[in-house]
Parts: C-alpha cells; structure tokens; sequence
C-alpha cells in the first residue's frame, strides 16, 4: 500500500516535529488559557512548514479517495441506541447543573480565596470551560440537559416574544467575542468572588432574555456558550435523537447541510476558531511587543485589546471568505458563495476542537484531583493543592490533537465537496482555497503554540 | 434509490417517489455571460457539459433514458482517465514534500 506508507512518511516527519519539542512545566495552574506551551528547537520556520505541509498533504491523501459511494457510505453509517431510566437520567443530570450553579454562586463568595482551592473557579474552568467542552467533541453534547439556566428558564414564565429574524445568530457571535475578551483582561480565574459577580450577572440576562423569548428561542439561537456547545456535539460521535441517541462516527455529522445555515452561522463557526486562537496569542512576546508602543502612546490596554480581538476576528473572517470566493473560481461551480460558505463551514468546527484539546487537555488532567477534592470540601482549602504532574512527552498529545483536528477537517470538508459537485475532480479542485485557508490558520496556531509564555502584559 | 425505506446521505427518511435532488435545492448565482448547462428535470445550473451529464447520473439515476445513461458513463469514463493524471501529480507532490522535508531535517 503505497498510499499507506506515505501516510506513514508523513507520520513520521510529524513525529520528528513532536519529538523536538521539549515539555517545560506550567508556572501558574489557576490562569486560563494555559496551554501546552514548549520551547521548539528546531527553528521556527521549519516547524511552522512542517505543520502547514501536513495539512497539504492530508489533503492531497484525501484527494485519493473518489469512490462517492464510499464516502456517502462512510458519512451515513449510523446506529440507535435506547437510553435504559431516560426520565431519570435527564431530570438527575439537570439536578446536577441546578447544584452547579449553586455551588459556583456560593461558593465563589464564601470559599477559599486561593483561586485552586476554590470550588467555583475549578468547577467552571476546569469542569465546564476544559471538561465539558471536551465531552462535548469527543462524546456529545449533554449541556441542553445540564444547563441550569435552561432548566430555570423553563420553570420561569415566559413572554414568548418573537426573536427579530434579522439578528439571526450575530447577538451570539457579539456574545461570544465579548465573553472571551472578558476573561482574557480580567482575573477571572484568579478572583473567586468576581466569577461569582460574573456568573451572577450572566444568570441575570439569560434568565431575562429566555422570558422574553422563550427558553427554547433564547438558547438556540443567541445565548453563546449553548451554541458553542451546540457546534462542538457535532464533531462527537454520539447525538440526542428522539426518544433515544444516534450513534456515527466523529465528525461525520459536519458534513450535513443543515447545521450551520446562514452567513450569521459562518461567521460564529469562524468566531470560535478565532477566539481559541486568540487566548493563546496574548501570552506571547510578540503580543507584548506590539502593545508596547501602543501603549505608551496613551491608549487604554483594554481598548488595545478589543481592537487586538476584533482586528484578528476580521482577519480570520476574511480569509475564510477569501477562500469561498476562490473556490467558487477553482471549481468553475454556479453554486451561490453563500451556499459555500455555509457547507464548507462545519469543517472549521473540527480544527476549533483540535485546538481547544490542545490547549485544555492538560490544564484539565492537571487540576482534575484538585476539583474532585474542592467538591469534598468546599469551604475549607487543603493545606496543598491536589495537581497530577503530567510526563514530558505529554506535549505531544497536545500536537496530536492539533493534526488530528486538521485531518478531521480535510475529510469532512472533502465529503461535503462530493456532497456537493457532480465532477469528482471538480470536488478535489473546490478544496485548494480552503486547504490553503486551512494551512494558514495552522500556522498561526502552531506559532502561538511554539512561543514562550509571558503573563498577559499591561492588564 | 427506490426502497420505500431508504434513508439519503444525511440521514432523513427520504419517501421513494422524491427524487433526491429536489429534496436539496442548492443557492445559486448565475452569471449572464456564460455557457449554462441546465438540468431538465431540476434546474440546476452547470459550467460544463459533462458535469450536467454526470450530475444526471448522480441525482436522477432512475430518471434517464438509455441516451442518458450513455452520456453519463462516458463523462464518467472521461472523469476517470483525467482523475489518473491528478493521482500522478499528487503523488509527485506528496513524495516531494516529504523528501524536501526530509532533507531540511537532515541538514539542520
């Protein structure tokens, strides 16, 4: 199998990569965004080409396979599955999100002030932001069922107001870009007491605007974090049906047209691989020294860092539609760039998840213990921090994930192309402008990766 | 494609008499001043003539008459012979990848 050993060839120059990565130990457990940062020995240059010609390559692999039957095959492949005491499941698991709620509310304010020890900042970072996001892509969504404000809500009267249809999902992609700039200036992970505020104010509006609208309205289609979760259940395997769950296998869903539908969508799938990039970015020294001049000549770092995430967003949005203009040229298709933009984004949500695994995966194995032992006792702080020390090649994972988010992607957005166009070559060709938008998103990402971390500077 | 029971690529229980391609009409922006190739039977819109004639082959497959099916194997055979050429580059482009990595990493 010549095609498995290039496979295998390229495997192994990834590895070399990985391999020369060396692990350096976290400074701070209690700060977000803690990734799985290393110093890279072989020059940046190379390591950032290495990244972006594996992506090239899955693609030109990809571009082997042109049995459209086959790939249907492979993307409808599914199987049921009875959930045994549903009723029960659901209404313990929302008596779980409720007690959540509670907990971080009261907690926040009365436990311990160290941010480790303290049962509000690891149950929402650690437990929520790292742990559940992660069930999310890797097993399935099960926030509709946890979600305090969505079992409040529906215990609350409501207005049922109709949702204006000209705000479609943009209230959501502003909430989502605004809810990360807030967590990137301010210590929320740091001040127990401030997340509660924070958590507090955020049940205040949520709960007001599920009265207005309508639990069900609200939390489709502008509460943030529901969405996120929402796109993230579609890289999982495992999905609620009626009456049951559908089991496919990841990522296969990306490629189905109903999920993201509208360029308000496209915009909040960008968003998200955006913001994702954006937490790491602020901890560079590139970062630093470009806020420096800004700085000292008398801008507020906060706005510097509005105008940081907000200038990037436009970036990423750009290129994405770059990329669709350019497809609809490669592939001479009379499909509308609307159409294309819609289909071809589900893959990014792929890539978001690599992303997120490797930045979270760690910080969660890490602070696991300490959140398991502040459930135990959440008023008193231990006398040391329970943390699990993660080997040195653990950095590697980090990587794995990266690619493994990559190759994802370069697939589901190949099945969508057969999905689409009636040439097979034509389907290959529709994939250069993305491969290529795909590539350099990597690269950026792998040079956030690659950079030592400073503190978030001027804040 | 005419089971009662047959569930489309993404899973909807498609009724055997919807052609499939109706159930998924796609947006398109038609520019005015080029050749268009239209499917009779969907409308829709192609740059190229074979496409229409594979897209017949793909979406209405028990829709066609012999001519049709006819037409649909040679673009399909065409296709093919054409799909060889690109493994070829992409092989090309694949080995150089990683020969010219390989060789990066041996110098440095």
């Amino acid at each position: 199998m010549a095609r498995r050993r290039r496979f295998a060839a390229i495997a192994v120059a990834v590895t070399v990569a990985a391999l020369a990565l060396v692990g350096r130990a976290s400074a701070h457990g209690g700060s977000l965004g803690e990734s799985a940062r290393r110093t890279v020995t072989v020059p940046t240059w190379l390591f950032l080409t290495t990244g972006g010609a594996a992506v090239g390559a899955s693609f030109l692999l990809a571009s082997f396979v042109t049995d459209r039957s086959l790939i249907e095959a492979i993307h409808a492949w599914h199987r049921r599955a009875r959930v045994p005491a549903r009723r029960v499941a659901v209404a313990a698991a929302r008596v779980v999100g409720v007690a959540g709620l509670a907990a971080v509310l009261v907690v926040g304010f009365l436990g311990p002030e160290e941010p480790t020890a303290n049962l509000a900042v690891l149950l929402v970072w650690v437990g929520w932001w790292a742990g559940l996001s992660m069930s999310a892509y890797l097993l399935g969504n099960a926030w509709p069922v946890l979600n305090p404000w969505r079992t409040l809500a529906w215990l609350l009267p409501s207005l049922d107001r109709s949702y204006p249809d000209r705000f479609g999902a943009w209230p959501s992609v502003a909430g989502l870009l605004g809810l990360v700039w807030l967590e990137v200036i301010s210590p929320l992970a740091d001040d127990p007491p401030l997340l509660a505020t924070t958590v507090a104010a955020y049940t205040a509006v949520t709960l007001v605007g599920a009265a207005v609208f309508g639990p069900a309205t609200w939390f489709r289609r502008v509460d943030p974090p529901a969405r996120v979760f929402r796109y993230y259940g579609r890289v999982a395997p495992v999905a609620a049906d009626e009456g049951g769950l559908r089991v496919r296998l990841p990522g296969t869903a990306l490629s189905e047209a109903k999920l993201v539908d509208g360029v308000d969508e496209v915009a909040f799938v960008v968003a998200l691989l955006w913001v994702t990039t954006y937490d790491g970015l602020v901890t560079t020294p590139a970062w630093r020294d470009l806020l420096l001049p800004v700085v000292t000549a008398g801008v507020p770092p906060l706005a510097a860092y509005l105008a940081g995430m907000l200038f990037g967003y436009v970036f990423f949005l750009a290129a994405y539609w770059l990329a669709v203009y350019a497809s609809r040229r490669t592939a001479r298709t009379f499909v509308a760039a609307e159409e294309l933009a819609r289909r071809f984004a589900p893959p990014l949500l792929a890539i978001a998840a690599g992303y997120h695994l490797a930045h979270y995966l760690g910080y969660f194995l890490n602070l696991a213990p300490a959140l398991a032992e502040a459930a135990l006792t959440p008023f008193s702080a231990p006398a040391a921090v329970l943390v699990l020390d993660l080997p040195g090649w653990f950095g590697g994972v980090a990587l794995a994930a990266v690619l493994l988010g990559h190759l994802l992607a370069i697939w589901v957005a190949h099945a969508t192309a057969y999905d689409l166009f009636a040439g097979r070559l034509q389907a290959i060709r529709s994939q250069y402008p993305f491969t290529a938008a795909m590539v350099l998103y990597t690269m950026i990402s792998l040079w956030v990766v690659s950079q030592p971390e400073v503190t978030v500077p001027y804040l | 494609m005419s089971d009662a029971h047959e569930s489309d690529v993404r899973g909807r229980d498609v009724p055997a008499d919807v052609d499939r391609a109706a159930t998924d009409a796609h947006d398109y922006d038609v520019p005015t001043d080029e050749p268009v190739y239209r499917c009779d039977r969907c409308g829709r819109p192609f740059a190229r003539e074979d496409w229409l004639r594979l897209h017949r082959g793909i979406d209405h497959p028990d829709a066609l008459d012999d001519e049709e099916v006819e037409t649909y194997r040679d673009a399909f055979a065409d296709e093919q012979a054409e799909i060889r050429r690109f493994r070829l580059k992409a092989l090309g482009a694949l080995i150089l990848i990683y020969f010219g990595l390989l060789m990066v990493y041996a110098v440095l």
